[in-house]
């Protein structure tokens, strides 16, 4: 009963609140700038203690009705937030802010439908702004351009290929065959980044068996379709005490993308041009070939005299090549054309781009295009509710050549490795090929002949719906719905004409796929902002969540196709495989956010999961989180002085990471013998009972700022465990079986991140701000309950990762060349830093550069061995080795004794990239309001004595097993001019 | 206070809404599972999974016939991308074959994957109530012998480090049983698929078994298969005797017998022993010594041709290609008549019938364009002439390693580089160490 009466005196309250505010307004205008005069549109101007404001049109100006003695607040991103009293009679008001050096001041999502200032919060949320993720020197894909950028993560590229193709860990390993990739998601709508097969196992034959498709086909990562142009910001969740509230799929992190939006005020349209030129990053070179080393690659004597002879005919014909540089050596055009459109009043603002890139490889015949059409708008229906829809089309395609690890001879890299530059590979004057007499396939004809394309056409919706149930001068209360889907159909396709000189038995292979997948998710909930006093406020919100996917798969692999065709009916022998897969996750979630005088920040959250991936698709599974930031300077406990904003924080938290499906099931694949149908047992055994993994994570850190804002230290640590990991466990095979997802065992990872945001120079010419990041990430497998295999690799006598309790979940076993087998190294980089700078001029010129150093973790370095083991290596015949003998030779006779030659330290420090710009903003033309043009490289510098084409390889993908070296697609780098017109 | 009223209600209806949504539950979307064969089978759910165990029986049959005429020296497998075929399993550089490397790991698994199927094919066919006992008997009969023929295989690779026979339960496997126990074992499968096999009714179909897919063939077989195992056991008479029951003919065709079959069809394999004549990069070429220690007039000379250009790579060559597999459909012997006639020359001599002996092999090397034996006529210098006419008739069909290995001549297989060796046996793969 009291509380009813409460309840309507707060309501009376509430209702009456307004009236008593209209009682004493008055009208104040004025502009919000920068230091340098600049106006600052879409600023938000807020009355203090209340819910009320505006924002600042194109010019920076404001109008905002306030009560007789009021605070007004200004925000704007970027900007350190300024708190302003105005007393009675002010009318007019021009304020300026100070530049938000150390990041305090921006909003971070903390839940699924509330944020927080930095300042407050309780982890260390890796943020990438528009400008760090394109506006330095832009790289082909979405995926590349987060390499170097992200503190705490180990970021990877796994070829060179067109298309991308990047593997993100963050935070260490969290998975060792379930998940290791991070969570997208792009304006509430969680976006699917599922590599698929084009069936090049077909012809590769990297994975024995006969399966059309394997975990080296090398195909790109489907994130990489979003286009960096459009995206405003990003925010990685690195762990389970940030992202549990995402619950499912959250394991290994989320990255919480958005995408630019329209501002109310002037049009704004804006076109930019980059041009530019990819070229390789490095060769490796080849071997010098004199009429003695040309002999030795015969032991026959009568090969070998041949062998002399041939070479000295191609040497007397001046018909000796680098093949290596034929292969690699192209030096492709990029261009990138984006138009983007935006603007908006006050009740709808919307932002239109359109885009087209076209790159091609440093393989002929290789490249990306990606076109891309967006409209992202928002329509403030009244002043209670507000919708927005954010759209995205894109149509993207990647010619990715041939590349990796085989078993028949046909890979680029492959090939060339036992093809010594004597070899005559050109074509005729009719355009034929020539076998190559050194290898199975001559790599000019496959680079002509071959084709391994992926196409995609892909549709992202989001929607988002805010309704203000309730408000009154101390409590709101929101509806929030957030969702959409992510659509996209991906053809592939493959064909390998019949006069290839490898497709002797096939008589020519095509492969066309076709993989239609459709995610969908939707988020709603309540959240409720209650401020009884200027020292207390409290978030509460609650909400159910549910994602669903279904991919369906089908290739079909045509051999003996008859001449020029490609149409899979066009052919002699056709094979079919189909893969489809479902899945549903339900969730439901609370959390509670609670800030004392704004200096102390209690978070609580709990989260229940049940998906139909699990063993028992009933069970809801529990994760809470919690999370304490305590701000030493605002409390008072500190005086700020020297210090500034010192912030303690703690947090808590738990996520998930569903198995794959299907690995409850043990089922029969088809194996047909001619013509009757057949089922033979797959080689997985399902485990009907399995359960998702849980991680658990506990990270605390320390904050603060000194000499007025200009110095930001961020330093945190991290404990976070896997408890059950998922896992591909090898059975004794005699079981029938080769492999079984199981809840493996734990798995911790311990870490320190620390960062550091200046601004050196801060004149009225010349200002200098800076970023330097350090991280690193120890990885223990603490409990592991099968016994350990080697896994992920080639077995000991290459170098493999094993999985063994005790041990680092990186380690490279190998042996050790005393007839044992040794730990050789380890896939964890010792640790990583890296540093962004942006020097400006007379603000109108910039330069901009990103460093990254990675220092530690090691690779398998397979590549060179192969070239060693076709004669070819560019090092051959040095003699640097103990035993005297050619290095090649040396090298060859090592295996099967040790691998610790394969082994390699795969430490390197990049100027990832650098870019210089120069904007013109006073122009004679009334019509155009700005130009910016700039010339950037990108991955242009590399420091490293790894002694393949680039430390950042990966033949098996995106997996658990990076950093596997197999004659990839090598790395390239670029080199861009840019313009950007303003109207 | 509002909110105290507001947010927990709203909040247990949300979580009431969640908890009583329907739960899904997808099922395999792909493909059978095995508790569908378990419950109560069709016939035709059964003759899938005859097929394919047929089928799978093929699987990694390359690497098999590569691993056995690599170290027994019948010829080399050259591959660009694949240094382990000529270094690892040459023993080159004084190196050890490995546990976890393809040539064990892939071969001994696909053929426990086909017991599994075989396993599986007993309990289904057990289960189910829908065929009658004497159709059981045809699937559990065929089962036995498949099974027992694919454990062979892998004792013939591991040979004293044993293998596995009680498998049917994964969570539970059997002991590693020694060679001589693994193969009386294998004996006794042979055995009890013969007792199944009597008065059977065969109601499947079989693709590489012409003229032998109704019960009576599938027995003569079995005691094919048998009679190999009697002599790798040294039981002579025993040999004899299941030759008698088996398809053996001194007059009939030595290519009679039963085959993996390979096609073009849908979900069907291409012969993997099959590389063209002439190709680089990727070959299969024969041992240099298959040539120089040929008789002449050795019409099996063409099991190895002449290349055009002599294939070399990292100190080793050859110029004649292995020619046994000679397209890509072509049938890869499972068991045939003229290895029967071998068996039957084999326990004739260890016996000292001399005679028959002589005519055994006198019928295969009349069959190869050669005279008859002129050598002389005791037990050691037969051997060693049955040795040889095993070497070329039965080249590159997975005996030669075995047979050296057997009468302990493995020294005398050629070494071609310093530092090589000849492998006696490869280690059990990793996963079976535990």
């Amino acid at each position: 009963m009291r509380k009813i009466i409460i309840f309507i005196m707060a309501l009376l309250c509430a209702v009456t609140t307004p009236y008593r505010l209209l009682a004493q307004t008055r009208v104040l205008t004025g502009k919000v700038m920068e230091k340098n005069g600049q106006p600052i549109a879409g600023a938000s101007v807020i009355i203090s203690q209340s819910n009320q404001g505006v924002v600042t049109d194109a010019d920076g100006r404001f109008k905002i009705t306030v009560p007789g003695n009021a605070s007004v607040v200004f925000r704007s991103t970027g900007f350190t937030s300024q708190t302003v009293r105005v007393p009675q009679g002010m009318a007019e008001l021009n304020i300026v802010l100070r530049e938000d050096v150390t990041g305090l001041e921006e909003v971070i999502i903390t839940g699924l439908s509330t944020s927080i200032k930095r300042s407050n919060l309780a982890n260390a949320v890796a943020t990438v702004s528009s400008r760090e993720l394109e506006g330095v020197a832009p790289a082909q894909t979405f995926d590349g351009a987060l390499e170097g950028k992200i503190p705490g993560a180990y970021i990877n590229a796994n070829t060179g290929a067109p298309g991308g193709g990047v593997s993100v860990k963050l935070r260490g390993v969290t998975s060792v065959y379930g998940n290791t990739q991070p969570l997208y998601v792009v304006d509430g709508v969680f976006v699917d980044n599922t590599a698929t097969s084009g069936g090049l196992n077909t012809v590769t034959g990297a994975l024995a068996g006969g399966s059309a498709t394997s975990n080296q086909d090398n195909p790109s990562s489907r994130i990489a379709d979003l286009r960096a142009e459009d995206i405003e910001n990003i925010e990685i969740l690195k762990g389970a005490s940030a992202a549990a509230i995402y619950g499912s799929k959250a394991a290994a992190g989320v990255v919480v993308i958005t995408t630019k939006k329209g501002k109310p005020g002037r049009t704004n349209l804006t076109l930019s041009q980059d041009a530019g030129v990819i070229e390789v990053r490095k060769l490796l070179g080849v071997r010098q070939f004199t009429a003695d080393r040309a002999a030795s690659l015969s032991s026959d004597s009568a090969t070998s005299a041949a062998l002399r002879q041939e070479f000295l005919d191609a040497q007397a014909a001046g018909h000796l090549y680098d093949y290596e540089k034929e292969v690699y050596g192209n030096k492709g055009f990029a261009r990138n054309t984006v138009l983007s459109v935006s603007g908006g009043s006050e009740k709808t603002s919307f932002y239109f781009s359109a885009g087209q890139k076209d790159e091609a490889g440093i393989v002929k015949n290789t490249g990306y295009r990606n076109t891309g059409l967006r409209l992202n708008l928002e329509h403030h229906i009244n002043d209670n509710i507000k919708i927005g829809v954010s759209t995205a089309y894109i149509n993207s395609s990647a010619d990715r050549g041939l590349s990796g690890n085989d078993n028949a001879g046909v890979s680029l890299g492959i090939a060339l490795s036992s093809t010594p530059s004597f070899a005559q590979l050109h074509p005729d004057q009719f355009g034929n090929y020539p076998n190559n007499p050194f290898a199975a396939s001559n790599p000019l004809q496959t680079i002509a002949l071959m084709r391994n394309n992926e196409g995609v056409n892909r549709f992202i919706t989001g929607l988002n719906l805010e309704a203000i149930l309730q408000k009154s001068r101390n409590s709101t209360t929101k509806f929030i719905a957030r969702g959409g889907f992510d659509f996209y159909n991906l053809e592939t396709n493959v064909l390998f004409p019949g006069n290839l000189q490898f497709q002797a038995v096939n008589k020519g292979t095509s492969i066309q796929g076709t993989t239609r997948n459709l995610n969908d998710n939707f988020i709603a909930s309540l959240v409720n902002i209650y401020t009884p006093s200027e020292k207390l406020s409290l978030t509460t919100s609650a909400g159910i969540t549910q994602e669903q996917g279904d991919y369906n798969n089908l290739l079909n692999v045509a051999t003996q196709v008859i001449s020029s065709q490609s149409n899979v009916d066009q052919a002699g022998s056709l094979t079919a495989a189909q893969f489809r897969s479902k899945f549903e996750n339900n969730g439901v979630f609370a959390q509670e956010e609670v800030a004392i005088l704004d200096a102390i920040n209690v978070t609580g959250g709990i989260r229940f999961d049940q998906s139909s991936n699990n063993g028992d698709v009933g069970k809801y599974y529990v994760y809470p989180k919690a999370g304490l930031s305590w701000n030493l300077t605002k409390m008072g406990i500190i005086r700020e002085g020297f210090f500034e904003n010192l912030k303690l924080r703690a947090a808590y938290g738990q996520a998930n990471n569903v198995p794959a499906y299907g690995s409850k099931f043990t089922s029969l694949g088809v194996s047909n013998i001619a013509g009757f149908p057949g089922s033979l047992v797959g080689i997985q055994e399902g485990d009907p009972s399995i359960k998702p993994e849980r991680q658990a994570e506990f990270e605390t850190g320390i904050d603060f700022t000194v000499l007025k804002g200009r110095l930001g230290f961020e330093l945190t640590y991290y404990d976070k465990t896997i408890k059950d990991f998922l896992m591909q466990g090898s059975l004794p095979s005699s079981s029938g079986f080769t492999s079984q997802w199981i809840n493996a065992g734990d798995l911790r990872n311990r870490g320190l991140e620390l960062g550091l945001n200046a601004k050196p120079v801060d004149t009225r010419k010349v200002s200098w701000n800076t970023s330097v990041n350090f991280w690193l990430n120890r990885s223990l497998v603490t409990r592991f309950i099968i016994p350990p295999v080697p896994q992920g690799s080639f077995g000991y006598v290459l170098g493999s990762f094993q999985i063994e309790q005790g041990k680092s979940a990186t380690q490279i076993l190998g042996l050790d060349g005393t007839g044992g087998v040794s730990k050789l190294g380890d896939g964890e980089p010792k640790f990583q830093m890296n540093s962004y700078n942006e020097v400006t001029f007379f603000n109108k010129l910039s330069l901009r550069f990103l460093l990254h150093w990675k220092f530690g973790g090691d690779n398998v370095n397979l590549t060179n061995l192969e070239n060693d083991f076709g004669g070819t290596s560019a090092d051959y015949d040095k003699v640097t080795n103990k035993l005297g003998l050619p290095n090649g030779i040396y090298r060859i006779s090592q295996i099967g004794t040790s691998a610790r030659m394969f082994v390699q330290d795969a430490s390197y420090f990049r100027v990832r990239e650098i870019g210089i710009y120069y904007s013109f903003d006073k122009l004679p033309v009334n019509s155009v309001k700005s130009i910016r043009v700039g010339v950037s490289l990108n991955n242009f510098i590399t420091v490293t004595r790894y002694p393949s084409y680039d430390p950042e390889v990966s033949n098996f993908g995106a997996g658990f097993s990076s950093g596997v070296d197999v004659d990839p697609y090598p790395a390239s780098k670029r080199a861009d001019f840019h313009v950007s017109i303003g109207f | 206070m509002q909110r105290l009223f507001q947010i927990p209600i709203l909040f247990i209806l949300l979580v009431m809404l969640a908890f009583s949504s329907c739960r899904k539950d997808y099922g395999n979307l792909n493909s059978p599972t095995v508790e569908q064969f378990l419950s109560n089978a069709s016939q035709s759910q059964l003759n899938n999974l005859v097929s394919g165990a047929e089928s799978g029986m093929r699987t990694n049959t390359a690497l098999y016939l590569d691993d056995a005429g690599t170290i027994g020296r019948e010829g080399y497998r050259f591959s660009a991308s694949e240094p382990r075929y000529v270094t690892d399993l040459l023993g080159a550089n004084d190196g050890t074959l490995s546990s976890s490397n393809f040539y064990i790991t892939n071969p001994w698994a696909s053929r426990y994957q086909v017991v599994k199927n075989c396993n599986v094919l007993i309990q289904a066919a057990t289960a189910s109530t829908l065929i009658t006992a004497a159709q059981r008997n045809g699937y559990t009969g065929f089962a036995r012998m498949i099974k027992a023929y694919q454990l062979l295989l892998n004792l013939n690779l591991t040979d004293s480090n044993g293998i596995r026979i009680d498998v049917s339960d994964p969570d539970a496997l059997g002991p590693i049983v020694g060679y001589n126990d693994a193969l009386a074992a294998i004996s006794s499968l042979l055995d009890s698929a013969q007792t199944d096999l009597t008065g059977a009714e065969v109601v499947f179909s079989l693709a590489g078994f012409a003229g032998f897919s109704d019960a009576p063939g599938l027995l003569k077989v079995d005691r094919a298969l048998a009679a190999r195992v009697d002599v790798y056991r040294g039981l002579w008479a025993n040999a004899l005797n299941d030759l008698n029951s088996s398809f053996f003919g001194l007059t009939a065709d030595f290519y009679l017998g039963v085959n993996h079959v390979f096609g073009t069809g849908s979900g069907d394999q291409l012969n993997p022993a099959f590389i063209p004549q002439n190709q680089n990069g990727e070959v299969r070429v024969a041992h240099p010594s298959y040539a120089t220690d040929i008789e002449s007039g050795d019409d099996r000379i063409g099991k190895a041709t002449l290349r055009t250009s002599t294939a070399s790579l990292n100190g080793l060559s050859s110029n004649r290609d292995v020619w046994v597999y000679t397209s890509s459909t072509a049938n890869m012997p499972i068991i045939r008549n003229e290895e029967l006639i071998l068996i039957y020359a084999e326990a004739k001599i260890q016996l000292s019938a001399f005679t028959d002996a002589l005519t055994a092999l006198n019928t295969i090397r009349a069959g190869h364009n050669l005279a008859p034996y002129g050598g002389t006529v005791d037990q050691p210098s037969l051997i060693t002439e049955m040795l040889n006419q095993r070497r070329y008739s039965l080249f590159y069909e997975g005996h030669r390693w075995i047979d050296m290995r057997r009468y302990g001549l493995l020294g005398q297989l050629p070494i071609d580089r310093v530092g090589d060796n000849v492998w006696s046996e490869f280690p059990l793969p990793v996963s079976e160490q535990q």
